[in-house]
């Protein structure tokens, strides 16, 4: 047998997206400059987003050699006045895979900023030249450089840093890629189109590669609240994440070293003052609440071994026996090991407890948890038969399955708290589609939040009829966490609700000049498929998508019937004025006479007519 | 034959009549609008519910049924309009002696900002005008498209204008002479013929132009085109009345033939709402179904809807005795039917030589 060793390579995230750029949106010239568009524009918007700043996004796009037929190298720009990325980030967030900020539970158009690595590594793969990148966090200096990818390493190699002084903060971002822009630009346009309607705050302009320039200006001031992180409901919860949250729950007893004791010292404002064990443990009581966990656990070990800083120094802790109450160390001058009871009543001594076996099953639950009381996680304890006061850390592997599954069987939890979506707002959203469609009627609603599997959401959505709004509706734009959907309508749960209308009852006739938007905002959209363009039905959320499309269709409709009436009472008004005269002019002639008959006071009759109609 | 005192009026009386009925139906609607009321126009109803069948007058007429068109109420307005317009149009027409086909007056009315959607809702507005005014659209001058042809020894007088008082003998022409609103208005002079022959088809009216039936038998031949037109009877029952003329039908022989008879002898249900269009005393020579084993004529099979146009047929009251009974039972039976040209089997000339004496015989007996 040859003696062959089979390597395992531990492959940088770089190289696997490298491997599975299909996955990611980059399978082909055209997708390519759309994704690369959507996820830089997003990026931008997010940054403003999240720092309160009213964005000014553009974005360009230019062929490197106009003359060539696609596909064909493109130069794709996006600017925004966003607060930038701060200098020493810059390389590592723009030439790595998978460094981002966006971790968390809320609302944001994008996840791990992954999206805009991607086009760049996608720009690097098929021109091989590098990112630019100007980014300003202060306003006055701007940093500019020039990156490429090691894609094997998942390292960022900086070919160029200069720095120049500005007078705003903001990032731009600068890729070569191969592109198909004759393919991608009606998409790429009814993208931003679409954005700007969702994104009434913000400007966002577009030089496309045929020098046509598209301007939205935006169209209110005031931005929607941003969303706040918050912790998990109980519902959206599966067993891995559990298991993490119970990691993250005991605290490693840490290693009492000088490092250590230099920030006992600092918590405690010792660090130039000695004191004795007993005053020591008299002034940390008095600063408990402000002392940090590992503070405290420190303080505990020497509660219980009676020890001033000086002896702590020599010694290293070795076994913390919560059972048996016991604690070990190893005395360097001595060169032993020495065991000290603890007290099992002593406050120091639960303190000891939590850190190495976790919490307690109500106080993870009410803490880790959004919206669970302590009444409720008893209940709940009740109800999966654990004992309220089991300790996380102690569980099982089939205790934390059970828990996992307990957690999404248990009704009496609250809904899911919606302060960590970021809906538009009623008012953004009917200027947003006042501007833009111009229509005589317009009616909006914001749903209250609801919840699906524990994931919270809120539906938004506008209806316009008429005016500037052509004939052959209804037209349907989707939103989903401010992303305009534009593909793959057919499967849709909005298209789906809007389809199953029945718009006869509203008074609507056949291509009717009407428009919907329709917006989706959740931590998590159950997207149907990779492409994320449309949106899985749901029960919970085809029923707030129903109800409010039926509240603005009834709103519809009374406006209907009132145009009905109006309209009915102008064609009378013009039929009697069309045929009346006629009928007076043949008679005149019939009768042999000259004069005409005086019908004028009839036509003012009609009225009269119509009221007495309207009774019968 | 010299005609006689007519129970119809002459032409002149006539269109005089008519223009007092316009000018007093336009006076009223003038008189109503002066007063500032709506005007409104009663249209005897011509739903099937108010046709029947008069035994007296032998033919169908409307009942009592009245429906009011009204200009106040906003659905009907228009079509009172429609109406309005048109007395006004066959004013004009009936004044300056000008006449108009039913495609012509769809067309005119688009001159008057009058505007029907197609020529069936103008056609339809002319049968309620002859229904409001009791009188046939010819008398109008208005003419449908479909013209059928009269030949033998008749003299007319012309009225209509540029040729008043001039003379024509309808046996001047081979092809016979257009039954249109020229011949339809001209006076009935003079006549040499004891007999008119109506027949269905073009064809037979030519070979018997060709075999001088017109001689052989004193006859006026009057080709009806199929159903024929109400000019067509309209002068049928002229010739009949004015002067006393026997009127005699042959068609082919089927059940829509048989039809054609009757609808000659005593109208139809379309024209329910006019009178003076019938000749009661015509007589059906023929094709019966009875002469088709007689005659042992070539056939051809019924189709599914001959069979049930039977007996549609035997539903109507005037087919419940006599020989129209008979004949509609004899068609049903032998499901066969023959052409007026099956005769030729026997020779060209056997139609006018043998069937045609033989029946005229017969229907002195009738």
């Amino acid at each position: 047998m040859s003696s062959s060793t089979e390597t395992f390579d531990q492959i940088s995230p770089s190289e696997f997206f490298y491997r599975n750029r299909d996955l990611a949106g980059f399978s082909n010239p055209t997708r390519s400059l759309y994704t690369a568009v959507r996820e830089f524009i997003e990026n931008s918007l997010d940054a403003c987003d999240q720092k309160g700043i009213l964005p000014d996004v553009h974005l360009s796009i230019k062929a490197v050699d106009p003359e060539k037929p696609d596909p064909k190298p493109y130069i794709l720009t996006v600017k925004d006045n966003g607060p930038g990325i701060e200098s020493k980030h810059v390389a590592l967030a723009f030439g790595t895979v998978l460094y981002g900020s966006k971790f968390g539970l809320k609302q944001a158009r994008g996840m791990f900023g992954l999206g805009a690595t991607m086009a760049i590594l996608y720009g690097q793969i098929t021109t091989n030249k590098p990112v630019v990148v100007k980014s300003s966090t202060d306003g006055q200096i701007q940093d500019e450089y020039e990156l490429l990818l090691d894609i094997q390493k998942n390292k960022p190699i900086t070919l160029k840093h200069e720095t120049k002084e500005v007078s705003k903060t903001g990032l731009s971002i600068s890729i070569r890629l191969e592109g198909d822009y004759s393919k991608a630009g009606s998409k790429i346009r009814d993208y931003v189109y679409q954005t700007s309607l969702i994104t009434p705050y913000a400007t966002i302009t577009f030089d496309d590669p045929k020098g046509e320039k598209f301007r939205y200006t935006k169209i209110v001031r005031t931005m929607p609240p941003p969303p706040t992180i918050i912790r998990p409901h109980p519902y959206g919860i599966d067993v891995e994440t559990i298991k993490r949250m119970t990691v993250d729950s005991k605290f490693q007893i840490p290693t009492v070293d000088n490092k250590m004791i230099d920030k006992v010292r600092s918590e405690l404002g010792l660090r130039k003052k000695d004191l004795n064990y007993k005053g020591i443990l008299e002034r940390a009581k008095k600063r408990w609440s402000s002392l940090s966990r590992q503070v405290r656990v420190v303080i505990a070990l020497m509660s219980f071994l009676k020890m001033d800083f000086d002896k702590l120094n020599k010694i290293r802790i070795d076994d913390i026996d919560v059972s048996n109450q016991k604690l070990t160390y190893w005395d360097f001058g001595e060169s032993q090991s020495i065991s000290v009871d603890m007290d099992p009543e002593s406050d120091y001594y639960k303190q000891l407890t939590n850190t190495v076996q976790g919490e307690t099953l109500t106080s993870f639950l009410t803490k880790r948890f959004q919206r669970v009381g302590r009444t409720t996680a008893e209940k709940f304890a009740n109800f999966a038969n654990f004992k309220p006061e089991k300790r996380i850390g102690t569980m099982t592997n089939q205790e934390l399955v059970k828990l996992s599954d307990s957690l999404q069987k248990f009704t009496a939890f609250l809904s899911p708290d919606p302060r960590c979506l970021a809906a538009l707002g009623e008012l953004p959203l009917e200027k947003g589609m006042r501007n833009f469609f111009n229509p005589d009627f317009l009616a909006v609603v914001q749903r209250g939040a609801s919840a699906y599997s524990g994931f919270p959401f809120i539906i938004e959505m506008g209806i316009a009829y008429g005016g500037q709004i052509p004939a052959g509706g209804p037209k349907t734009f989707r939103f989903a966490n401010r992303i305009p959907l534009l593909y793959d309508e057919g499967s849709d749960v909005v298209l789906k609700v809007v389809n199953e209308t029945d718009w006869g009852r509203y008074k609507v006739k056949n291509d009717p000049p009407l428009v919907i938007v329709s917006h989706i905002c959740s931590t998590r959209i159950p997207y149907k498929t990779v492409g994320k363009e449309n949106v899985a039905d749901r029960p919970e959320i085809e029923r707030e998508l129903r109800l409010a499309l039926q509240f603005l269709s009834r709103k519809l409709s009374s406006y209907m019937s009132k145009k009905g009436q109006a309209e009915m009472q102008k064609k009378r008004a013009n039929l009697y004025s069309k045929y009346i005269p006629l009928v007076a002019r043949f008679s005149t002639e019939l009768a042999g006479k000259k004069k005409e008959p005086n019908y004028q006071k009839m036509l003012k009759e009609i009225s009269v007519i119509e009221a007495e109609e309207i009774i019968n | 034959m010299k005609p006689k005192k007519s129970l119809t009026k002459t032409s002149e009386e006539k269109r005089k009549f008519l223009a007092q009925i316009l000018k007093n139906t336009g006076t009223k609607i003038y008189d109503e609008l002066d007063n500032g009321q709506f005007p409104k126009f009663s249209v005897p109803s011509r739903s099937v519910s108010n046709i029947v069948y008069d035994k007296k007058l032998r033919q169908y007429i409307l009942g009592t049924n009245v429906s009011v068109r009204s200009s106040r109420n906003m659905s009907q307005l228009r079509s009172f309009t429609q109406l309005m317009w048109l007395a006004f149009f066959a004013n004009r027409l009936v004044n300056e002696k000008k006449s108009s086909t039913l495609r012509d007056i769809y067309y005119s009315s688009q001159a008057f900002e009058v505007d029907f959607e197609d020529q069936p809702e103008s056609d339809n507005i002319i049968v309620d005008l002859e229904a409001v005014l009791t009188r046939p659209r010819e008398d109008l001058h208005i003419f449908p498209e479909e013209r059928s042809s009269v030949f033998g020894d008749l003299t007319i007088e012309y009225t209509v204008p540029g040729y008043e008082g001039r003379r024509s003998n309808l046996s001047d022409h081979p092809d016979g002479y257009l039954i249109g609103p020229s011949l339809s208005s001209a006076e009935l002079v003079d006549t040499s013929a004891e007999l008119v022959i109506a027949v269905e088809k073009g064809g037979l009216f030519t070979r018997f132009v060709e075999e001088k039936v017109h001689k052989k038998f004193k006859a006026i031949i009057v080709d009806t085109a199929g159903q024929a037109p109400r000019s067509t009877r309209f002068l049928l029952k002229r010739l009949h009345d004015e002067l006393g003329l026997p009127v005699v039908i042959l068609t082919d022989g089927d059940v829509y033939g048989e039809h054609i008879a009757m609808v000659i002898k005593s109208g139809s249900a379309n024209a329910a709402h006019l009178r003076e269009l019938t000749v009661p005393d015509a007589l059906w020579l023929g094709v019966w179904a009875t002469d088709i084993e007689k005659y042992k004529l070539p056939t051809i099979p019924m189709t599914e809807t001959d069979i049930k146009r039977i007996s549609d047929l035997q539903k109507d009251p005037r087919y419940q005795e006599g020989n129209w009974k008979k004949q509609l039972e004899v068609f049903k039976k032998i499901k066969r039917k023959a052409e007026l040209e099956a005769f030729s089997k026997y020779g060209l000339t056997n139609i006018t030589d043998k069937y045609l004496p033989e029946k005229l015989e017969l229907a002195k007996s009738l």
